[in-house]
C-alpha cells in the first residue's frame, strides 16, 4: 500500500498552495485531482484559436514591488512569482446603469471620492463618511487579524467593534440616499453573492480597500498559469500529483485520519489529509455518517448553498473598442434595487433588468487573444435549482435560449457583439457542478452570511489529521482560497512536527 | 481573536439567535450524498456500457453499429457530437472517437458508422470482430462540432469527405425528422460511387425535403455520371452556396480534404466565424508538414522513459499516445485529435513535433505539457504522467 505524509484532495487554489507549502517543507505529499488539469475554477480552456479564462476577473492582494500586497508575498514565499507575469488593471471598474450613469472608477480613494462628490453634490458628506469608514474599519481588521494584536479592545479598535457585524445596507443608510450612488459603490457585492441588505459591511470594505490599495490584477496566461506554476512547484519539490484521479473515501478511525481510497479503488495510507473538496463533499460524500463530527453537522445546518453562475465566453473577431469596450471590468446593471436583482438569481431568465459582469482582458494584455481579436466573459450569478429542474432532453436548447437573451441584454449597452462572435461557449450552473463537483454548481460555496463568517465558525474539523481549504471553509475568491491553503498546510506542519518530535 | 472579545462586538447576540434558529430549521445536507455525481451522470456519464443491437452494412468497407445502453438511459447529445469507444485488441488498450450518425431525437440508441482504415487497429477490430450482442464501453457524448443557434446562420453548407459524413448525417436526420427551420446543403466528396456512405438515404431525403440538398462530388466518376467531379473546389462551393454572406460552413473530413478545401474557402473570403471545422485525428503524414526536422525519417525510433520507468521505443511518424498504449502505459483520451486535452502529459526531457494549430493552453506550453495524441517524438525523451 502506498504511504504519504499527507494527501491533498483537489487541486483547486487552496489544494495547490497547500501542496506546494507541504512539498517545500519536505513532506512527502500526494495531490489527487479528478480533472486532467490543475486549478479547479482557476483554469482555462481552448476553443478554436481562443483560450478562455474560466473564473478569474480581478486578482486582489498583489500590489506592486514597492508596496507588495499579501498575495504577492505569499506567492513569492512559495516560489512562483518569477514564473508568472502580473498585469495591473488601470481601472477599478466601470458601472453602467442605462439611462442613469456610465462611470469608470480608478483604483484611487481620493479620486473616487472627488468624482462621486462631483456627481452627487447633495451626498458630499455621506460619500466622505462612507469611504472613511471603509478604510477605518478595514485598517482595524488588519490590526486585529493580520497583525494578530494580542490586546484587542473596544478602546483600541472602536470602528471594528461598532461595524464589523453590520450589514452593508445599515452603513449605506447612515451615509447615502441616492440608489444610483449606492449602485456605483457596491457592484462588488456580486463577488460575494449577497446583496447589501445581507452582505457584511466588512466584506465590502475588504474588497474596496484591497482592490484600491493593491490594485486589481490580471495574470498573463490566465489563472491557469498560476495553477500550473503552483503545480510545478509541487512537482519540483518532490511532491506527487495524480490527475484524472478522484477520491472516493476518506478513511477515519477513532476520529483520526487513516488514509483515503481513490476512485480506482486504491487505498493510500496517510495520517494527514487536506481537503479542497466542498464541505458537503468532504463530510457527506467521502465520509461515513458516523464519522462526521457533531460540530460539522451543526455548521452545515446553519449554512445555505450560494449561487452558481451563467457565463458566456465569447471570442470576438475584432478589437474590444469596436464594440464600445474601453474598460476591462464592466458591471452592467439594469436595476438600482439590488434586492430585486438578487431575487431574480433564482430564475433562469436573463434580461436587461439583471446585473452582469463583463470582463475583457484584451484592453490590458494584448497577448490575451489572437491578433486583432478579443474575448469577453459575460457572467451573471444564478442559483443552481432553476437549472437542475430542466429535463436533460431540453438542456441544450434551454442553454442556447438563455444565452441568446443574455446576449441581447448586453447588446443594449454594447451593440454589435453578436456580429463579431467567432467562438462561443456557455457555462450554466450544471457546467460548474460538473467541473467543480459542487452541489448545485455553487461557485462561492455557502451563502456568505455573517453567521457563517470566521467570527462564528472556526476552521477546526474535530477529526485529528483533517484540514480544510477553499471557498467552502471561509471566504471564497482567489486571494482568500490561495491563502487558506497555506494556512491549512502550516497547521498540518505544526502537528506533523509535533508528532515527529514525539516519536523521537 | 478571543471568544470573549468577539462576544463584545455590536450585534453579536442577534447573530447568535440567528444561528440558533437556522440550526433548528436547517439541513445537514445528508440527502445531498451522491447527488452531484448522479445528476451529472444523466448528462455527462464518463463511461457507458453499450450492447451492439444491430450491425448495418453501408458500403464494402463501412458498417453502422447500433448501440443500446446496458443500464441507464442514454444522455442526450447535440447533432455533430461524438462518442469515444474504449477497446482492447491485439493486446493493446486504446480508444477512438466516432461521431454519432443517428439523430439526437432518437433516444433509444446511438449509431456510429465506421469505415475501415488501412492497417486501422480499431476500425479493423470493429469490422472483423464485433458481433451483434457484444458489449463495448464508450464515453458520453463529447465535442464542440455542432450548430449554435445563437451565432450560426440558419442556412448551412456542410462539406464532408469520406467518413466525415457521419456528424452531418445526424444533423440532416434531425432537421427532417423534427421539422427544424434550417436549410442544409451538403457537398460530399468521395473517391468513387461505391465509397459513398448513406447515398440512398441522402438522395431520398434531398428529393423529399426542399430544405436539404445533396451534392456528391466524385474523384473517379462512373461513365454515365453527370454530377460534380474531382475535388471539392472553390468553384463547386461557390456554385452550391450562391450568396456566401448568409451561410455558415461546417467541414468534416480527413486532413487532406482540409488542406485542399480551406484555401479554396479562403478564396471565397469566408470569415472564421462562419466556418466550423471538426477535428479528424492526427495527421497521417506528419513528416510532410512544414517544420518537421530535416532529414528525419518517419521510421526513426526514439527512446521514451515514463515516470523514470523502463525505456521503450517510439516511432517518429506515429503519435506518442500510440507508443504509450503499445507499451501498456494507459493515459486517458477522448478526441485523439488534440482538442479535449485529456491526454495532456509533461515532457521533462526531449522534444516532440506538434502540427500547427493544436489548441494547447499558453501556460501548458510554458510548463512543457503537450497533448500526446498529436505529439510526435523527434528526440529521446522523458515523460511525466
Amino acid at each position: 500500500m502506498e504511504t504519504y505524509d499527507a494527501v491533498v484532495i483537489g487541486a483547486g487554489n487552496g489544494g495547490l498552495t497547500a501542496s506546494a507549502t507541504l512539498a517545500r517543507k519536505g513532506l512527502n505529499v500526494l495531490l489527487l485531482e479528478r480533472h486532467n488539469i490543475p486549478g479547479g475554477a482557476a483554469t482555462s480552456f481552448c476553443r478554436g484559436r481562443f483560450e478562455f479564462e474560466v473564473a478569474l476577473h480581478q486578482l486582489s492582494g498583489i500590489g506592486t514591488n514597492e508596496k507588495p500586497g499579501p498575495l504577492r508575498m505569499l506567492l513569492d514565499k512559495i516560489g512562483v512569482m518569477d514564473k508568472l507575469e502580473f498585469v495591473p488593471m488601470d481601472d477599478l471598474y466601470r458601472v453602467v446603469v442605462p439611462g442613469e450613469v456610465d462611470i469608470t472608477l480608478k483604483p484611487d480613494r481620493n479620486q473616487i471620492v472627488k468624482e462621486l462628490q462631483l456627481l452627487f453634490p447633495k451626498e458630499k458628506e455621506g460619500i466622505e463618511k462612507f469611504f472613511d469608514l471603509v478604510w477605518k474599519v478595514f485598517s482595524e481588521v488588519i490590526g486585529v487579524f493580520y497583525f494578530k494584536d494580542p490586546e484587542v479592545s473596544r478602546e483600541k479598535y472602536p470602528h471594528f467593534f461598532q461595524y464589523v457585524l453590520k450589514n452593508l445596507q445599515e452603513v449605506f443608510d447612515q451615509c447615502f440616499t441616492d440608489p444610483v450612488l449606492k449602485t456605483i459603490v457596491s457592484p462588488y457585492w456580486t463577488y460575494m453573492g449577497l446583496p447589501p441588505s445581507s452582505l457584511a459591511f466588512v466584506d465590502m470594505a475588504a474588497m474596496l480597500f484591497v482592490y484600491t490599495e493593491f490594485l486589481p490584477y490580471h495574470v498573463k496566461g490566465g489563472s491557469q498559469a498560476l495553477s500550473n506554476a503552483l503545480a510545478d512547484t509541487v512537482l519540483s519539490n518532490g511532491g506527487t500529483i495524480r490527475f484524472n484521479c478522484g477520491v472516493k473515501k476518506i478513511i477515519v478511525e477513532n476520529d483520526k485520519i487513516k488514509g483515503v481510497v481513490t476512485e480506482n479503488g486504491d487505498e493510500v495510507k496517510t495520517r494527514f489529509v487536506i481537503s479542497n473538496a466542498s464541505k458537503i463533499s468532504t463530510y457527506i460524500d467521502l465520509m461515513e455518517p458516523e464519522h462526521v463530527p457533531q460540530k460539522i453537522s451543526d455548521e452545515l445546518k446553519q449554512s445555505t448553498l450560494g449561487q452558481s453562475a451563467f457565463t458566456l465566453y465569447l471570442g470576438l473577431n475584432c478589437p474590444p473598442e469596436k464594440v464600445g469596450l474601453n474598460a476591462s471590468t464592466n458591471f452592467l446593471i439594469g436595476d438600482t434595487d439590488p434586492d430585486r436583482i438578487y431575487e431574480r438569481m433564482q430564475q433562469r431568465e436573463i434580461g436587461e433588468e439583471d446585473g452582469m459582469l463583463l470582463t475583457c482582458y484584451d484592453l490590458i494584455d494584448n497577448s490575451f487573444s489572437p491578433k486583432g481579436c478579443s474575448q469577453i466573459a459575460l457572467v451573471t450569478l444564478k442559483y443552481g435549482d432553476c437549472w437542475l429542474s430542466v429535463p436533460p432532453e431540453e438542456y441544450a436548447k434551454e442553454k442556447f435560449r438563455v444565452a441568446d437573451s443574455m446576449l441581447s441584454a448586453a447588446e443594449k449597452i454594447h451593440p454589435g457583439i453578436r456580429d463579431h462572435i467567432e467562438e462561443m461557449e456557455i457555462a450554466t450552473p450544471l457546467t460548474h457542478m460538473r467541473y467543480l463537483g459542487h452541489p448545485k454548481g455553487s461557485i462561492y460555496g455557502f451563502d456568505s452570511y455573517l453567521r457563517n463568517s470566521m467570527f462564528f465558525i472556526s476552521n477546526r474539523s474535530d477529526i485529528k489529521g483533517l484540514y480544510n481549504t477553499g471557498g467552502w471553509y471561509g471566504s471564497s475568491g482567489f486571494q482568500p482560497t490561495l491563502e487558506s491553503g497555506v494556512k491549512a498546510a502550516k497547521a498540518l506542519i505544526r502537528e506533523f512536527s509535533a508528532q515527529q518530535e514525539g516519536v523521537k | 481573536m478571543k471568544k470573549e472579545m468577539i462576544e463584545q462586538i455590536d450585534g453579536y447576540g442577534d447573530i447568535i439567535r440567528e444561528i440558533d434558529v437556522s440550526r433548528k430549521f436547517g439541513s445537514a445536507f445528508k440527502d445531498e450524498k451522491g447527488k452531484v455525481k448522479d445528476y451529472i451522470s444523466h448528462l455527462h456519464p464518463s463511461r457507458i456500457q453499450m450492447r451492439v443491437l444491430d450491425i448495418i452494412d453501408e458500403t464494402g468497407s463501412t458498417r453502422t453499429f447500433r448501440l443500446v445502453p446496458e443500464d441507464a438511459p442514454l444522455p442526450p447529445f447535440i447533432a455533430g457530437q461524438y462518442i469515444t469507444v474504449f477497446v482492447e485488441t491485439g493486446g493493446i488498450r486504446t480508444a477512438r472517437p466516432y461521431s454519432i450518425s443517428s439523430a439526437p431525437n432518437q433516444r433509444g440508441y446511438y449509431e456510429i458508422t465506421i469505415r475501415r482504415v488501412p492497417e486501422g487497429l480499431v476500425s479493423g477490430f470493429f469490422l472483423e470482430k464485433v458481433k451483434t450482442g457484444d458489449v463495448i464501453q464508450t464515453s458520453g457524448p463529447q465535442g464542440f462540432f455542432y450548430y449554435n443557434p445563437v451565432i450560426h446562420e440558419k442556412k448551412v453548407i456542410c462539406i464532408a469527405g469520406g467518413s466525415g459524413i457521419t456528424p452531418f448525417m445526424s444533423m440532416i436526420r434531425e432537421v427532417v425528422e423534427c421539422g427544424l427551420d434550417k436549410e442544409i446543403r451538403l457537398i460530399y466528396g468521395n473517391r468513387s460511387v461505391d465509397d459513398i456512405i448513406f447515398h440512398r438515404e441522402l438522395t431520398r431525403i434531398s428529393e423529399q425535403f426542399d430544405n436539404i440538398s445533396y451534392i456528391p462530388v466524385l474523384e473517379i466518376p462512373p461513365e454515365d455520371y453527370s454530377g460534380k467531379q474531382g475535388f471539392i473546389t472553390g468553384d463547386i462551393i461557390r456554385e452550391v452556396t450562391g450568396n456566401t454572406l448568409d451561410k455558415t460552413f461546417f467541414l468534416c473530413g480527413p486532413p487532406a480534404m482540409y488542406d485542399f478545401c480551406l484555401p479554396e474557402l479562403e478564396k471565397l473570403s469566408i470569415p472564421r466565424k462562419r466556418l466550423k471545422k471538426e477535428m479528424y485525428g492526427a495527421p497521417e503524414n506528419i513528416w510532410e508538414y512544414p517544420g518537421w526536422p530535416e532529414g528525419l525519417s518517419q521510421d526513426e525510433t526514439f527512446s521514451v522513459i515514463v515516470n523514470n520507468g523502463k525505456p521503450f521505443k517510439a516511432r517518429a511518424g506515429e503519435p506518442l499516445i500510440k507508443a504509450l498504449e503499445k507499451n501498456g502505459v494507459l493515459i486517458p483520451s477522448l478526441c485523439r485529435s488534440g482538442e479535449c486535452s485529456m491526454c495532456r502529459v509533461k515532457i521533462t526531457a526531449g522534444k516532440v513535433f506538434q502540427p500547427p494549430g493544436v489548441p494547447v493552453r499558453t501556460s501548458d506550453k510554458v510548463f512543457g505539457y503537450v497533448h500526446a495524441c498529436v505529439s510526435f517524438p523527434v528526440t529521446d525523451m522523458n515523460i511525466h504522467i
